[in-house]
């Protein structure tokens, strides 16, 4: 039968002597390891995630800094005082045309003129408008030799330091006489950049001419077929001469310009984060500013979470508290079913189909009313918006529906009790209870939205600028690029190791942290005001 | 009581001649199976056990009586080191030794002493597969394959376990679909196909209704020739009908441990009158 | 008093046609998301279905489903508009010397298939799952079954969570930086898998940690107590167990695998590629090409040619193809984790 104990006491009992050991560890130590190791996995992935994030990345501020110094010292910005000027001007010039067009809708709706009769009427006010953009003619051809002259500057020395680079190369490869044959003429910024500041003078004279001329075409403006429009011409009036009272101080800081001032360190990274442009690829000067990119993923995923929040909250309320069993059983798995639309595919139907009916309908008389209608733009920051907003109500939904289900029965039950109706209950109990369960919620939506590519890439229109926000809430049907967007438009088509290259890793780095810190906040927000019971 | 066979009033009679002050010191006698010297035990900051002094005899059935949260079922899993499971725990005093060997040694491995020392659970907790392999899971681990002596021991543990003739024609059948004490008994018979010296019995009737427990109890009965069996129990009648010894804990503190009999007809501390006689608990 | 009222009479009030008002506008607002889904859905269906079925026997476009993508042609041929795809018309220019001659409008990808799509993303889909589910179920049973709390394991799970919060695009570049440039594999299936894998990983771990989870502690300390080790324990008694459960959430993360375009765009797809993956002359070679993949396919057609009546066929048909699969798959991993939830219950 069974064993019996053996005599007692028994010295031996249970004490370890015969399992296998590979250096001091048992099997079962080594398999936790091996698992712990896994497990470690995700830790690693997020520490090579940073690491090569950086590593790509960070040379983009030596590299910009240099960028910025080479723009100082070749010139182009003291150039760019001029080009601003020229700049000015033509939006002024943008100015008059847009009052033109306002007078000759009058003149042809209201008024039902003809079209030679129209223009006969605007005849004066064109002569006015041709004058104030001849205006500028001199100023723009000094701008041309001036921007030809930089532009040769800069070319000569990044030719040099390609040149230096090749040499360099070749001395490591230790291909002495060929280094050597490697011609490199020193770029004397100071005797190169003479013929530009000795240009200031003639620039001066320009510029007093031009005032003169402005100075003279403004008091003598056309008259207008329109009296109501009377009040742009004085607004224009008024532009003109603080466009004109500024023009010593463009000749001031053009005389105190300076070659040699130094770019500052920090300068690299601000003209990155408070960059209004981002500009590749130009023959002029590359500018790598987030603000445009940041401005459209921020704006494409408000307007995605202004659709979804209400939709995915009240589906969730609707859910978790009204619908019958069955109601839930089938509305659960389809929200699910939609979480599983690739987004690739609904960026192809926004293309498709979404972006011509948003447009069609917003070129419908009875919406005219809405801000922003009727707009040409197909594809803007409102379609990709809405088709965020699909991919992000299923993840606010399903997280939102947790939190309502963590709120314990009890709490409902006591309400009830209470003669509390269901709304009641639900909006004064239910709701507040599971509140920051919703909030975390809505911000985990908002990481997933702004980390979205595909339908912003394809949708969300493509234009690098930031939109004019003097327009109101009509700038959400403006076009513009989202940080997810540039990188996965731009990264396939950029040299390696080139400044536009690292920035588009920074520019990753930056979606990087700022998906760490929404889900930082989200998850604090869960655990702090986690409800305790029991 | 009148259950229990008179061999076991003859044996305990004979350790119920030492004075109650005798019971508590740790008297080395050679039936000593388990020696309990004077234990702390701590999950995280909370002291659930102190100052445990217990000897358990071989081969006897020795309960551990209390109310909820005395600390009883702590030291049970003690025993066979289950607490190392949960996190935060510590022996942060005393020895726990089986056979003479402390078991919280550095060099003891637990596996073997689990293997020695087995564990019956308050609520049954069969594996989802059949009876037959729910017996020989222990047996396989162990490397024994031998399809012939594997049914041998099936047999004779599911008879030891008083559980065969309900069983034998659905061996293959899941252990899940048997009854509350069935499984209860299933897993008492997986618990001893591994031969071990000391079944430790977390409240394994606490689930059951009363044929079920009766049936369980009869099973201990026949298990104490063989087995030393430590049971811990919330039903003061089960302690009473069927172990040698009770000890009583109150507030992680053990406060009188004599012969069953003693402790339900003459209690010397108050504490465990007013318990026995179902004043509080 | 009326006789037809009592105190607990049912009584029209505001407050109750009120509360009708508001739940009526959270039904609206569910049934508005799934109708929007739906309209998507269809639309994408019922245009898609033109190109991949067919009215007549075999109901089935199969060459769309088996050929290459190639250029469509657009000529006009005594008189009638003819469209063929690439070899076609290089096989009728060698017929008819005359067609050299004849004004051609030509549209990239829009004639024969997808079939090298699909064969991409379906190995894009196995490879990474494969290394997702070996890493993120050790992963699972370590912080499940091993794991102390500690400040070790508060900083895995805080890596985990995070993990799951990163945009995929940022997979793709660090994707890009680490495998394609750093260890020089180049855009390969390799470099893809590995990126998937990590992108997918929380997903399953997660997946696993809660099927882990619903094996009842009494299977383990049954065990333990009987002396087995801890990983005798975990492999015959726990993770039967939880394999089910494991695998059906992780066709979840299937569908995200198969449905992500940006973290494979610099790391894995090409944009046309003539060969078929198996094609290559030495094995290793293999695991170190670039293939074409669905979704970058759907990107391709959709931003990069014209929209008119020739490409739509293309377009629609591959965003088709694609929407089905990854539905299917996530219809399955839906059924399956409705179906399990009922049949292990212990």
């Amino acid at each position: 039968m069974i064993e019996s104990p053996s005599a007692l006491p028994n010295p031996n009992f249970a004490v370890q002597k015969r399992r296998l050991r590979f250096l001091g560890l048992t099997i079962d130590d080594t398999i936790r390891a091996f698992f712990g190791g896994n497990a470690f996995v995700a830790v690693v992935v997020l520490a090579l995630i940073t690491f090569f994030l950086f590593r790509e990345g960070i040379g983009f501020f030596v590299q910009n800094r240099f960028n910025v110094e080479l723009y100082r010292q070749a010139g182009l910005e003291y150039v760019d005082h001029i080009r601003r000027q020229a700049d000015d001007h033509a939006a002024l010039s943008r100015y008059l045309s847009d009052l033109r067009l306002r007078q000759f809708s009058i003149l042809t709706e209201r008024e039902k003129r003809s079209l030679a009769d129209t223009n006969t009427a605007l005849a004066p006010f064109d002569t006015f408008a041709e004058q104030f953009s001849a205006s500028a003619d001199p100023l723009r051809a000094l701008l041309s030799d001036l921007t030809e002259q930089a532009t040769a500057l800069k070319t000569k020395f990044v030719v040099t330091e390609d040149r230096k680079e090749e040499r360099r190369q070749l001395l490591a490869v230790g291909k002495l006489a060929e280094a050597a044959a490697v011609e490199i003429v020193a770029v004397d910024f100071a005797r190169e950049l003479q013929p530009l500041i000795a240009m200031l003078p003639t620039y001066q004279t320009a510029n007093r001419d031009f005032a003169r001329t402005l100075a003279e075409l403004i008091e003598r403006p056309p008259a207008l077929v329109q009296v109501e429009l009377a009040s742009r011409l004085a607004t224009f009036q008024r532009f003109t001469r603080d466009y004109v009272a500024g023009f010593p101080a463009i000749e001031r800081a053009m005389a105190a310009w300076d070659y040699r001032q130094p770019v500052p360190v920090w300068h690299a990274l601000t003209s990155f984060i408070f960059g209004r442009q981002w500009l590749t690829a130009s023959f002029w000067q590359d500018w790598y500013g987030i603000l445009p990119l940041l401005v459209g993923s921020l704006l494409v995923s408000l307007v995605a979470l202004f659709l979804a929040v209400p939709l995915a909250v009240g589906a969730a309320i609707y859910v978790n508290q009204i619908a019958s069993l069955r109601e839930q059983r089938f509305i659960k798995p389809c929200i699910e079913f939609i979480s599983a639309f690739p987004s690739v595919v609904l960026g192809f139907f926004g293309i498709a189909v979404l972006g011509q009916a948003l447009r069609t309908l917003s070129q419908q008389s009875w919406l005219a009313w809405l801000p922003g209608f009727p707009f040409s733009e197909r594809l803007n920051i409102l379609t990709a918006g809405s088709l965020l907003a699909l991919i992000a109500v299923p993840t606010i939904f399903t997280l939102a529906e947790d939190a309502l289900n963590n709120v314990p029965r009890a709490f409902k039950e006591a309400s009830f009790a209470l003669g509390a109706s269901r709304l009641q209950t639900v909006l004064k109990i239910i709701v507040p209870a599971s509140l920051s369960g919703i909030i975390s919620a809505v911000l985990l939506g908002l990481g997933r939205v702004i980390g979205e590519t595909m339908v912003v890439l394809l949708c969300a229109g493509n234009r690098i600028a930031i939109p004019d926000f003097t327009q109101g809430v009509a700038v959400l049907v403006e076009p513009v690029h989202t940080m997810t967007g540039i990188i996965a438009q731009e990264m396939g088509e950029v040299v390696r190791g080139s400044v536009h290259y690292r920035a588009l890793f920074v520019v990753g780095l930056v979606l990087f942290l700022l998906s760490l810190a929404i889900n930082y906040v989200a998850q604090g927000i869960v655990r702090r005001y986690r409800i305790s019971i029991g | 009581m009148t259950t229990r066979p008179p061999s076991a009033f003859a044996r305990s009679s004979a350790l119920s001649a030492n004075s109650p002050a005798s019971r508590l010191s740790p008297a080395v006698t050679p039936e000593v199976l388990v020696a309990i010297d004077h234990v702390d035990f701590f999950y995280g900051a909370t002291q659930a056990l102190n100052d445990i002094c217990l000897q358990v005899e071989a081969k006897r059935v020795t309960a551990f009586i209390g109310p909820s949260g005395c600390g009883k079922s702590t030291l049970l899993r003690c025993l066979n080191r289950m607490n190392d499971l949960i996190e935060g725990t510590r022996l942060s005093r005393g020895t726990i030794k089986i056979h003479g060997v402390d078991i919280y040694q550095r060099d003891v491995d637990v596996i073997e002493l689990r293997k020695r020392v087995g564990m019956v659970f308050q609520k049954s907790n069969p594996f989802p597969k059949s009876i037959y392999e729910n017996i020989t899971y222990g047996l396989l681990l162990h490397g024994r394959h031998e399809k012939k002596h594997l049914d041998e021991i099936v047999e004779r543990s599911l008879r030891g376990a008083a559980l065969w003739d309900e069983v034998k024609d659905r061996l293959h059948t899941s252990g899940l679909g048997l009854s509350g004490g069935q499984q209860q008994r299933l897993c008492i018979a997986r618990a001893i196909a591994v031969e071990p010296e000391v079944i430790l019995m977390d409240e394994p009737c606490s689930a059951l209704d009363p044929v079920a427990t009766a049936k369980v109890e009869e099973l201990i009965q026949d298990l104490r020739s063989r087995y030393t069996i430590i049971i811990v129990t919330h039903n003061m009648q089960q302690a009473a009908r069927c172990s040698d010894r009770t000890a009583f804990f109150y507030l992680g503190k053990l406060v009188e441990y004599a012969d069953t009999r003693d402790i339900f007809t003459n209690p010397t501390n108050p504490q465990t009158e007013a318990y026995v006689s179902g004043r509080f608990g | 008093m009326n006789p037809a009222t009592h105190l607990f009479q049912a009584k029209v009030s505001g407050a109750r046609r009120h509360e009708k008002w508001v739940f009526a506008l959270f039904r609206f607002a569910t049934y508005f998301v799934l109708f929007c889904g739906l309209g998507v859905f269809l639309n994408i269906v019922a245009k898609g279905s033109r190109t991949v079925f067919k009215a007549e026997a075999p109901f089935v476009n199969i060459a769309f489903l088996t050929q290459a993508p190639e250029s469509l042609y657009l000529f006009e041929w005594e008189g009638q508009k003819r469209e063929m795809g690439d070899r076609e018309f290089r096989a009728f220019k060698a017929a008819h010397p005359a067609a050299a001659q004849v004004p051609t409008e030509s549209y990239v990808y829009s004639a024969g298939g997808i079939f090298p799509c699909i064969v991409g993303t379906v190995l894009l889909v196995l490879g990474s799952m494969v290394i997702a589910l070996s890493l993120g179920v050790s992963a699972a049973i370590f912080l499940i079954e091993y794991a102390d709390d500690g400040p070790f394991i508060r900083f895995v799970r805080l890596a985990i969570l995070n993990l799951a919060g990163v945009p995929s695009i940022v997979f793709g570049l660090f994707g890009f930086g680490m495998f394609v440039i750093f260890f020089g594999w180049n855009v390969s299936l390799l470099a893809g898998w590995f990126t998937l894998a990590f992108m997918v990983l929380p997903v399953v771990i997660t997946a696993s940690e809660e099927s882990l989870k619903a094996v009842p502690k009494g299977f383990r300390e049954g065990s333990l107590a009987l002396g087995a080790t801890k990983w005798q324990t975990i492999r015959k008694n726990v993770l039967p167990y939880a394999l089910p459960g494991i695998l059906t959430s992780s066709v979840l993360g299937i569908a995200r695998v198969a449905g992500e375009t940006a973290p494979i765009m610099f790391t894995a797809a090409y944009v046309v590629r003539d060969k078929l993956p198996w094609e290559v002359d030495h094995w290793s070679d293999f695991f170190f090409q670039g293939v074409m993949a669905l979704p970058y396919h759907i990107y391709v057609v959709s931003s990069k040619i014209p929209q008119n009546e020739y490409t739509e066929r293309v377009q629609y048909g591959t965003a088709f193809v694609f929407l089905i699969i990854v539905a299917l798959i996530a219809t399955l991993s839906i059924v399956l984790r409705n179906n399990l939830r009922d049949r292990y219950k212990w």
